[in-house]
């Protein structure tokens, strides 16, 4: 049952978007209904498959016993003999097989992944209800949920390098959805080469796990005659911390993994992507920020939490771009006046946070990084589809200068949109607030060790017993080993020679970064932060919504015909992302359009995700519910990170903290706003040349530009220049000695029957000549 | 036996056949005239044939003879048939001139004349029509009601 529903929650999707795709046209005007249908049951299996995860791990201790269950679906190749150890021992097969795996953390996100993804799927049928090309953007919106399950659901790192591709690619898709705007096609096609750079990191990082571990399977697996082979992340390997390789190789590994997630989790240095991809419609925009593309680089650290932790060099670069990421995108996003731009801004801002919390190195980091994943799934999803609505009401206008005062226009859209700024501006009770408190208190836990010290020490022993671990597959459901732990199961093995001179106890190169003084650093910028995140988010919204009513004409462009319909299928537009709001007359009789409310299609996931914004803190908090359960993932419950778990407080310091700092953003942001037209004077001002910095956005695609494009393209010009001069030169030059040859002999062929004869004769002649030097000489 | 015992003769055959053979190919070799090129080549077969009756003749058999009336039968009819090809080529250019058919050359080798013929007539001649054989051609009895002469 379980297996089914783990092969169900990707398998939905796929096959809604393949019958999407060959049916599409057909479908007509229902061509949503499999894109809404397929995702909307794999989210319904995704939630049974939560509670099935969780159930085994309720024991309410923190340390859980870990949770895994693999399915193996088919073997995809096998190359016996791939790996020689150098002691001797038989050679190792690599051996890729399609296997699937829920532990809880895979669950968490499937949920995610899945629910989100209906709620957007949902909304699209509203928002692209015009759109010529349906049938494209919904088979899309399911291949991408169908990837993105897929990468949180495999079992092994070429399985997700694979779908990390796919999930590339649908993005790139998505993103130039509307390929005909040159601005759509360019920025598709720098979301794509630029997170080809982090997919280097990644392909990088798998070939240099397969060097070191002999093997890509996350799990363990039981060859057939009996041999154990610990996955990199199975539960032999994990608890024995030894068994993980530290040292040199082990941070490279990290480092290498950390490009991967930079890139598709949009951290700098490889954020330029995210802002541009506000290119393509507003829905795929809300999926790829809180669902689906950019929670990647988050799974993938959690995932490999064991590798990070015995790198703490790697785990310090990972808090410091997480940090750093958050306070430089916080400040892009003061100054922004597209309202999506802020949105993406802060996705990279929120990213950051949670990459923070990650490169804490303790349980509580990463729990906290996926508990900020969930709630800022939910916040940010409806801040788009928000933003959405505002643009579809607009016109397709999403400049804040440009309108203002929608508070009486819009009002489920201003309501929900205000839970979600609240949300994310981490005001209590909101859920933002919860989450963010959470990894200020990991940070804080790392940057004042002494403060936390109290009562976790004493339970690290017992976290450093090996757990037992329940191994059940598709076909071996039968025999459930006990996998007894193999504490020289490493040493077998050619690269692990390498860990056995720079092993979980040696030191890394970057080791040096990690110590209080770097997560204090870290803790008063993410403080900052989170200020900063209240400042901009409230910006946006009093820019919206707050002052006298003002639209731009695109939004009543349809209200100067006295149209009364203003019903969902009205409004036509050209390609472009917006869809002309119906205006319509008011009683008065005067000719001012007023936009109107979106159709209850795109509303009714608004008021959803309000409510999970709202309620989704609490209900996870309470308890340390997500932590627990979370705790039970093998990476997570791995001996070294469970190593560091402290036991659960909630810190009231931190809190006040974190809400004073909230406060004061909404404070200022409201001064800066107060009284004034939207598109006035602005709280920015006094930033003075700051401003012009953040507006810019700290020049980073200039200097990217500058060190990155401009050599590659001059390298470029210059391969072309060998490539034209020599390559085609030498085919050329082969080319031109049949041409010479035959420049001689097209001389004979005049057309003229003298020369033709005359030809002959000679050839006669010839013959006579050679017949007589045979016959007497 | 016979030309054994008049060695001139066979000699002079030959040489008359060579030089009839030679003028043949100097002919066409230089003329541009079709019909004047396939007299020349007719003139070559003849030259060709002499040479082979004083051959059959020194030899004292009649092989040589019976080649040269199995050439003179194959000259003919290739001469029938040489001629329909020369009259259709001068009904479509109206001329007999060989540089007229230089079309079936390479593309970039320039037509060559080495010397302009005059101008053609201007007035456009008329050529006589064979009447369909086998019907009794038209004729105004009224016009012309006797014939006087044959």
């Amino acid at each position: 049952m379980r297996s089914l529903l783990l092969v169900l929650v990707p398998l939905l999707p796929l096959l809604a978007g393949l019958v999407t795709v060959f049916a599409g046209r057909r479908l007509g005007p229902r061509v949503h209904l499999p894109a809404a249908v397929g995702i909307g049951a794999a989210a319904i299996a995704a939630l049974f498959l939560l509670f099935t995860a969780g159930g085994a791990a309720g024991t309410g201790h923190d340390t859980a016993a870990p949770v895994e269950h693999t399915v193996d679906l088919w073997r995809w190749a096998t190359i016996d003999g791939a790996l020689t150890p150098a002691d001797g021992s038989a050679p190792r097969p690599l051996s890729l097989g399609v296997t699937l795996r829920l532990d809880p953390l895979t669950a968490t996100l499937l949920v995610v992944i899945t629910s989100i993804g209906l709620l957007v799927a949902v909304y699209s049928i509203g928002y692209m209800h015009d759109d010529p090309d349906q049938p494209r953007f919904f088979a899309l919106v399911s291949m991408f949920v169908f990837s993105m399950a897929m990468l949180v659901a495999s079992s092994s790192f070429l399985l997700v390098y694979v779908f990390w591709e796919a999930v590339g690619a649908c993005s790139y898709l998505l993103i130039g959805f509307w390929y005909r705007r040159p601005e759509a096609a360019r920025a598709a096609k720098k979301a794509f080469l630029v997170n080809r750079v982090g997919d280097f990191g990644l392909a990088i990082a798998v070939f240099l796990l397969w060097l070191t571990y002999g093997t890509l399977d996350f799990h363990d697996t039981r060859l057939a005659d009996g041999t154990l082979v610990p996955g990199i992340l199975g539960a032999a390997r994990l608890a024995d911390p030894t068994a993980i390789v530290g040292g040199a190789i082990g941070t490279a590994i990290c480092l290498l993994l950390l490009l991967a997630a930079c890139g598709k989790s949009a951290q700098v240095p490889l954020h330029v992507w995210l802002p541009d991809a506000m290119e393509g419609p507003t829905p795929a925009s809300a999926l790829i920020h809180a669902a689906t593309m950019v929670t990647a680089g988050v799974y993938l650290v959690t995932r490999c939490a064991p590798l990070f932790v015995a790198a703490p060099g790697a785990l310090a670069v990972v808090a410091l771009v997480g940090a750093t990421t958050a306070l430089v995108a916080g400040l892009i996003g003061t100054v922004q006046t597209d309202l999506k731009r802020v949105l993406a801004y802060s996705t990279i801002s929120q990213l950051g946070y949670m990459f923070a919390a990650l490169g804490t190195g303790t349980l509580g980091g990463f729990t906290a990084g996926i508990f900020h994943l969930v709630t800022h799934a939910c916040f940010k999803a409806l801040l788009f589809l928000g933003a959405g609505s505002v643009m579809h009401a607009m016109g397709g206008v999403i400049d804040m200068r440009r309108f203002g005062g929608l508070w009486t226009v819009m009002p489920v859209t201003r309501a929900t949109f205000l839970v979600g700024a609240l949300a994310l501006a981490g005001v209590p009770p909101f859920a933002g607030f919860f989450s963010k408190d959470e990894i200020l208190a990991a940070l804080h836990s790392r940057g004042w060790p002494d403060a936390h010290a109290s009562g976790h020490h004493d339970e690290s022993p017992a976290a450093a017993t090996p757990p037992a671990v329940r191994v059940a597959t598709w076909d071996r459901r039968a025999a459930p080993p006990t996998i007894p732990v193999a504490s020289g199961s490493a040493a077998s093995h050619r690269a692990v020679a390498v860990s056995a001179s720079g092993g979980a106890a040696a030191a890394g190169p970057l080791d040096w970064l990690a110590g209080p003084r770097l997560y204090r650093t870290l803790f008063w910028m993410s403080l900052f932060t989170a200020g900063l995140t209240a400042f901009y988010t409230f910006r946006a919204v009093f820019m919206t919504f707050t002052g006298p009513l003002r639209l731009p004409p695109e939004a009543h462009g349809h209200g100067a015909h006295g149209h009364d319909d203003h019903g969902p299928s009205h409004g036509g537009h050209g390609g472009h992302a917006g869809h002309g709001a119906a205006g319509h007359e008011p009683a008065g009789g005067h000719r001012t359009a007023v936009s109107h409310e979106s159709p209850p299609v795109m509303t009714r996931p608004l008021v959803i995700l309000a409510v999970a914004s709202f309620l989704a803190g609490v209900v996870l908090f309470i308890g340390h519910g997500l932590a627990r359960f979370l705790a039970a993932t093998p990476s997570l419950a791995a001996a070294n990170v469970a190593a560091t778990a402290v036991p659960p407080v909630f810190h009231w310091d931190l809190a006040i903290q974190g809400t004073l700092a909230a406060a004061i953003g909404i404070a200022l942001a409201a001064i800066g706003h107060y009284g004034r037209r939207s598109d006035g004077p602005s709280v920015e001002r006094f930033l003075g040349p700051l401003q012009t910095l953040f507006a810019r956005r700290f020049y980073f695609d200039e200097v990217e530009h500058a060190a990155v494009v401009r050599p590659l393209e001059w390298l470029a010009a210059v391969a072309a220049t060998v490539d034209r001069v020599v390559i085609d030169g030498l085919v050329r030059s082969v080319a031109h000695v049949p041409v010479a040859l035959g420049g001689v002999v097209r001389r004979f062929q005049g057309g003229v029957l003298q020369r033709y004869s005359l030809a002959g004769v000679v050839g006669v002649l010839g013959m006579l000549v050679a017949l007589a030097w045979n016959l007497w000489l | 036996m016979l030309a054994a015992a008049f060695p001139s003769l066979i000699h002079g055959a030959l040489v008359v056949g060579a030089v009839l053979f030679v003028l043949g190919l100097v002919g066409i070799l230089t003329r541009r005239n079709l019909i004047v090129m396939f007299l020349s080549a007719e003139l070559m077969l003849q030259g060709i044939s002499v040479s082979l009756v004083a051959w059959s003749r020194y030899h004292g058999d009649f092989g040589g003879h019976a080649l040269v009336v199995f050439v003179l039968t194959v000259a003919a009819c290739e001469a029938a048939v040489a001629l329909v090809f020369v009259l259709q080529a001068f009904a479509r250019t109206g001329r007999l001139d060989s540089a007229a058919w230089q079309s079936l050359r390479d593309t970039e080798v320039p037509r060559r004349i080495d010397r302009e013929l005059p101008a053609t007539d201007t007035v456009a001649p008329v050529w006589p029509r064979l009447t369909p054989s086998g019907v009794e051609p038209a004729h105004d009895d009224s016009a012309e009601p006797s014939r006087e002469h044959v």
